[in-house]
């Protein structure tokens, strides 16, 4: 695809999203019943969720982009593992201060050691300390290889960390049975978030490809003229 | 086979003779613990209703801090003199060299802990006398899985410049499951007097099991000379 | 330029050809870093060759000795020794090989006759006690047996290093700078020692530094420059003004 064409259909893709975004929103506020025993609060769940569920895709794939790069050691998987990390980071937030709006609404507490908020803040922590792991280190090479070993066993953690905080003390009774009209709020949600989450993780790796120097096996003449014979 | 196993008793029968000729790691990683459960003996221990149990808690963040720099001077070891490349040059499985280090990580902490959970024990009052056995057993199996993990990543960054630090900031979110488990099994046996749950074991039994392959395998393709 | 060692004698080109190749390298590559270290390296070594590798810092010649020393893997091309390909059955290779460094590679804190049981035990040798002091024996370090090493001279910590690579009886031995910070006697004593294992048929390659050194000793010269071959000949037909042009030569 051209450059110009891939413009367009970056821009396109964009506007699409934020459209979507539009829609979700103004279903949300217009087409689903507020919940009873919470208040409006409750309907920052229908936001939580799909980027709850789209951070765990992301860290599935820095965790496949790792096995990518410690079996290949070509950079573009090291490009994506970083990407999709960085994005986890973001998404991860979101569903941190969301699900703290949450507790608030709920219970009338910003932090509580409960199993989801616990699990939320360990995913968090993992990835953030991928994005420190890259910042700390200079060589090119060494970051990629540390960053692939610990975004493989990092993701490895995930489940043993649910687990682990399924054993701590829960405030709230674990699923809800959601009407239709919630369902439907649900999946008109889902699309822009997905959307979302999948560009940036396009977007950020190829920022994080045109950031670094131009690699030589890439144009196929070395770095430097040879000299000597040839 | 018993090629193998000869190997690997050489490999930590010269690391733990080395140690025990220059005694570094050991006395600097005893002292460490014991520093940190102080501190916080002297910080939280004089409130007066801080439980016994939460001794466990303190354990652990002595335990990370020592580990961690037991850790780092096990694989600094071979950092010295480029030793490391005589082994990499030698007809040996890489994966028996993380055996090793592991081994003699293991028999180090151990050794810690045995200085350092007496010392938290006395310093916040914990009784024990309900279930000793599931303590010692739930804090054993859970210093295998730092271990096994903390090998793995200080043979990662022991090429890179930051070391310490690096090393810590990696472990501490990883093996965060492991205290939760721990602390949480604690809480039930001694708080509630509950048996030990097989679940929560199993969740800790789990992640040495997971941890200690993946770590095997993936050691061979990070070490470098 | 990048020619092989020619030979002018066809009888003894013959027997050449039957010697075993001991190291074939063919376009072999390294990028570390994104940076290109080494390119485009033809190389094929027989036994009993003795040779050096000269070249400026930077030029690719330690990198080069870790690739036939098997402790990196190559970017691009291909490496065999004796025969097997480099990459996929390294263990089998490396029972043949002995790395001396600049480095000691030795431990420390143990005394010179537990550093060799350890590697004699490690690459599994018969009897490895009476093989460590053999070897001390023959190095002249059979007083200091049980001294630790961290007692020990730069020149019989170097000779220790060297007992420790021939311990296993190594067909090519890699040497890195192995002349570097050494007195004289000792400079003369390794040597006479890289004289004796040629001269017994193993295979010799060594970085050097020391260009006139290096034409008294070897029997072949190669020169790296910028990652690459740039001259690689048999020492009875170059000069030392030829090899430092080539060596610094812009």
């Amino acid at each position: 695809m051209s450059t110009a064409g891939t413009n367009i259909f970056v821009r396109i893709y964009w506007a699409a999203t934020v459209a979507m975004f539009a829609l979700a929103l103004a279903v949300l506020f217009t087409y689903t019943p507020t919940e009873s025993t919470m208040g409006p609060i409750q309907k920052i769940f229908y936001l939580h969720l799909p980027i709850a569920i789209s951070t765990f895709i992301a860290c599935m794939v820095s965790f496949i982009a790792s096995i990518g790069y410690l079996s290949t050691r070509k950079t573009e998987w090291d490009e994506l593992a970083a990407a999709s990390a960085w994005v986890a980071v973001q998404l991860c937030s979101v569903v941190l201060i969301t699900g703290m709006l949450w507790a608030r609404g709920a219970w009338g507490l910003w932090w509580t050691w409960s199993p989801r908020l616990t699990f939320s803040l360990v995913l968090w922590l993992l990835y953030v300390v991928y994005l420190m792991i890259r910042m700390s280190i200079e060589s090119t090479e060494r970051r990629a290889i540390v960053g692939a070993v610990y975004g493989l066993i990092a993701f490895l953690d995930v489940p043993l960390v649910y687990l682990s905080v399924r054993l701590m003390p829960d405030m709230h009774p674990t699923s809800v049975e959601l009407a239709w009209p919630m369902k439907l709020t649900l999946m008109a949600w889902f699309v822009p978030v997905f959307m979302l989450a999948g560009g940036l993780i396009a977007a950020k790796t190829v920022l994080n490809r045109r950031q670094g120097e131009p690699s030589p096996s890439v144009a196929g003449f070395p770095a430097f003229p040879a000299r000597g014979a040839l | 086979m018993t090629r193998a196993i000869s190997q690997f008793s050489l490999l930590v029968r010269k690391d733990l003779r080395i140690e025990s000729r220059s005694r570094q790691t050991i006395g600097l990683v005893t002292v460490l613990g014991v520093l940190v459960v102080s501190v916080l003996g002297l910080g939280l221990g004089a409130a007066s209703n801080v439980a016994g149990f939460s001794a466990t808690a303190v354990l652990w963040v002595a335990y990370l801090f020592s580990g961690v720099l037991c850790f780092e001077k096990t694989m600094a070891v071979e950092r010295n003199d480029g030793v490391l490349a005589g082994l990499l040059m030698a007809p040996l499985d890489r994966g028996l060299i993380y055996l090793s280090k592991l081994a003699s990580n293991l028999i180090l902490m151990i050794a810690v802990a045995a200085v350092v959970t007496p010392v938290g024990i006395l310093f916040f009052g914990f009784d024990l006398s309900a279930a000793p056995g599931t303590f010692v057993a739930v804090m054993a199996l859970s210093i295998i899985g730092f271990a096994s993990i903390g090998t793995l990543f200080s043979a990662v960054v022991s090429s890179t410049r930051l070391q310490g630090g690096l090393l810590a900031m990696m472990l501490f979110p990883i093996v965060l499951p492991l205290v939760i488990t721990s602390t949480q099994l604690m809480l039930h046996t001694f708080r509630d007097g509950q048996p030990a749950s097989g679940g929560a074991v199993g969740v800790i039994v789990a992640f040495d099991v997971i941890f200690m392959t993946v770590s095997w395998i993936v050691f061979e393709w990070v070490l470098e000379p | 330029m990048t020619a092989l060692a020619a030979n002018p004698f066809p009888t003894i080109q013959a027997a050449e050809e039957t010697t075993p190749l001991v190291v074939g390298a063919r376009g072999l590559g390294k990028t570390v870093d994104r940076r290109i270290v080494l390119h485009d390296v033809n190389l094929r070594i027989r036994a009993g060759e003795y040779i050096a590798i000269l070249g400026t810092n930077g030029a690719g010649k330690t990198t080069l000795l870790k690739l036939l020393a098997t402790l990196t893997t190559p970017t691009t091309g291909q490496l065999q020794l004796f025969g097997n390909d480099a990459m996929r059955t390294p263990s089998a290779i490396r029972r043949r090989i002995g790395l001396i460094d600049h480095q000691l590679l030795l431990y420390r804190d143990l005394s010179a006759i537990e550093n060799l049981e350890f590697y004699a035990g490690l690459y599994g040798l018969d009897e490895p006690t009476k093989r460590a002091e053999e070897m001390l024996h023959r190095f002249n370090l059979l007083d200091r047996a049980d001294d630790p090493v961290k007692s020990f001279s730069r020149g019989m910590s170097q000779r220790l290093a060297i007992g420790r690579a021939l311990l296993h009886d190594p067909d090519l031995i890699l040497a890195d700078e192995p002349f570097a910070g050494l007195d004289a006697p000792s400079s003369e004593f390794l040597e006479n020692a890289f004289q004796q294992i040629v001269t017994a048929g193993k295979t010799v390659v060594l970085v050097n530094h020391d260009i006139e050194q290096t034409l008294r000793l070897v029997d072949r010269v190669i020169v790296l420059r910028g990652g690459t071959i740039a001259l690689d000949q048999p020492t009875h037909r170059l000069y030392l003004e030829e090899i430092l042009a080539e060596v610094k030569a812009l």
